[in-house]
């Protein structure tokens, strides 16, 4: 339990490490990746549930910016995963309602139900993709105030930065409960059901302690609610910024009314 | 602007929950005082800490910094001269980087980045944390945890510097450097802490505190040769004194 606490640190670690690095991902303002990524997510999830292999095209978008950013797709992917029990617990029950034959692959028959359920999952994965390419090509704290310039309140900006915050706090009390829980249970692994209760419930109430203790830590040094834009003067908006939303403005509307994959299958199909 | 420049004036304070931290505390503190501010576990100390900086406002009675009296209005002016730097610097620490940490507060006082530039390379030079510019908080050792923990303040250039608990938790070293840290400082400093050795060393004055009250406020030397105030607040004569004729 531990070793997995003290991961997920340094897992928080390296992504505010990588959102250090200087490529031409991570020199694109803010504003930009984001109006980029709500464009994609906007034109990926519209595309209808059938329509897998137009879906699959939208991996390009994750896949560039990865690259843009110097990160390894293969760890977006890897990381995405995590998703994927949430997204199929939405979407199971259509394998089991929507049992009209889509098509037929030898002596299988497909289901409309199998094939939307496989859109829902990929779409839940792109989506997760396109979020940590975000993330790890801005930090978490200038995507933040990339959204409070963007005009977003600063009460739902500031919330989100606490949220951040809080799980580190959350996982490194949980640490040190653990860490005091293992000294004294003499290798035993397993405990009664109420007990975890109640371990929750003193988690809970030690992160609000010290929730409190760095809220107060905050508001001694003149935090009045509103991000600041601290060290660096704020992001001026570059014709590379320009350059990045359009083109992604462009290729996604393209992808999104020409529907190529769809005219590729139906020219083969011909 | 008076010339006191920290004033307590019959302080009450009491939780939500009933309990009374703090009973008509009084005292003022001059321009420059290093003081120290000591007592047993629970005695009041860090509520006090906290009205310094209007993290708690008193229930009655009122706390005056530089002539201003402690309002929610006059919060954010107070907050601008008043430094605090908490004992669990885990707590004080919450940027991704040192130097966002330290940027922190001058950033809310809507400086320019040039002039929050000046105020965190002068701030972490001050503390002698300017190798840790760039590094994550968390991973940081103690000791360089609360030399940061101090320059986050340093830079908002307070006029007071209050401290809880400076050398809680800290190995020798780290301890010897905060003490040559708060020797070098010019600011008006209220310090509470256990850590005796560390007030005979650096406090001329110094005020106690037992069950929400100010009990005795004096010389530290005169202080610490009355073993029954001492005793009597839950506290022990430092090793030195002990030691050395009186």
């Amino acid at each position: 339990m531990r070793e997995r606490l003290t991961r997920a640190l340094c897992r928080m670690d390296a992504v505010e490490l990588s959102s250090r690095a200087d490529t031409p991902l991570h020199r694109l303002d803010a504003r930009a990746k984001l109006l980029a990524t709500l464009l994609f997510l906007v034109a990926m999830l519209s595309v209808p549930l059938a329509q897998l292999s137009e879906l699959l095209l939208y991996a390009l978008f994750p896949l560039l910016c990865a690259a843009m950013g110097g990160i390894r797709y293969g760890d977006i992917v890897r990381q995405s995963l995590v998703v994927l029990p949430f997204v199929a617990l939405i979407g199971i029950f259509n394998l089991f309602y929507d049992r009209e034959a889509a098509f037929r692959i030898g002596t299988l028959t497909v289901t409309t139900g199998s094939v939307s359920f496989l859109s829902i999952l990929l779409r839940g994965l792109l989506s997760m993709q396109a979020l940590l390419v975000l993330i790890l090509g801005t930090g978490f704290y200038p995507l933040c105030r990339g959204m409070q310039r963007l005009g977003i309140p600063a009460l739902f900006t500031a919330q989100l930065l606490f949220v951040y915050r809080y799980t580190y706090v959350l996982i490194e009390e949980a640490g040190r409960m653990s860490m005091a829980r293992d000294a004294r249970s003499f290798g035993r692994r397993t405990y009664p059901l109420p007990l975890w209760g109640e371990l929750i419930g003193q988690l809970l109430l030690r992160t609000l302690r010290r929730a409190e203790a760095i809220g107060r830590a905050m508001a001694a040094r003149g935090f009045s609610g509103r991000i600041p834009d601290g060290l660096r003067a704020p992001d001026r908006w570059q014709p590379r910024d320009t350059a990045f939303l359009l083109g992604w403005t462009l290729a996604l509307t393209l992808l999104r009314l020409l529907r190529p994959a769809e005219r590729f299958s139906d020219w083969i199909t011909y | 602007m008076s010339h006191h420049y920290l004033r307590f004036d019959r302080v009450h304070y009491r939780y939500p929950n009933g309990y009374e931290a703090l009973r008509g505390v009084s005292f003022e503190i001059r321009h420059g005082e290093k003081v120290a501010l000591v007592g047993a576990n629970g005695a009041g100390k860090s509520t006090l800490l906290l009205h310094t900086d209007g993290l708690l406002l008193p229930c009655e009675g009122q706390v005056v910094v530089g002539g201003i009296a402690l309002t929610p209005r006059t919060l954010p002016l107070v907050r601008q001269s008043v430094g605090i730097v908490f004992q669990d610097p885990d707590n004080q620490l919450f940027m991704p980087t040192v130097e966002e940490d330290v940027a922190f507060g001058p950033a809310n006082m809507g400086l320019s980045p040039e002039e929050i530039e000046q105020r965190v390379d002068a701030a972490l030079r001050a503390v002698g944390a300017e190798h840790l510019r760039t590094a994550i908080p968390s991973r940081l050792s103690g000791g360089q945890k609360k030399s940061v923990a101090i320059a986050t303040v340093l830079s908002m250039q307070p006029s007071v510097l209050v401290l809880d608990e400076p050398t809680a938790a800290l190995d020798p070293r780290a301890r010897r450097q905060t003490i040559e840290l708060l020797r070098r400082f010019l600011h008006t400093t209220l310090i509470a802490t256990h850590d005796l050795e560390m007030v005979a060393e650096l406090c001329d004055r110094t005020l106690v505190m037992h069950r929400g009250e100010l009990v005795a406020d004096g010389a530290t030397a005169q202080i610490f040769r009355d073993r029954e105030l001492l005793e009597t607040c839950g506290l022990e004569q430092p090793v030195s004194l002990r030691t050395a004729p009186v």
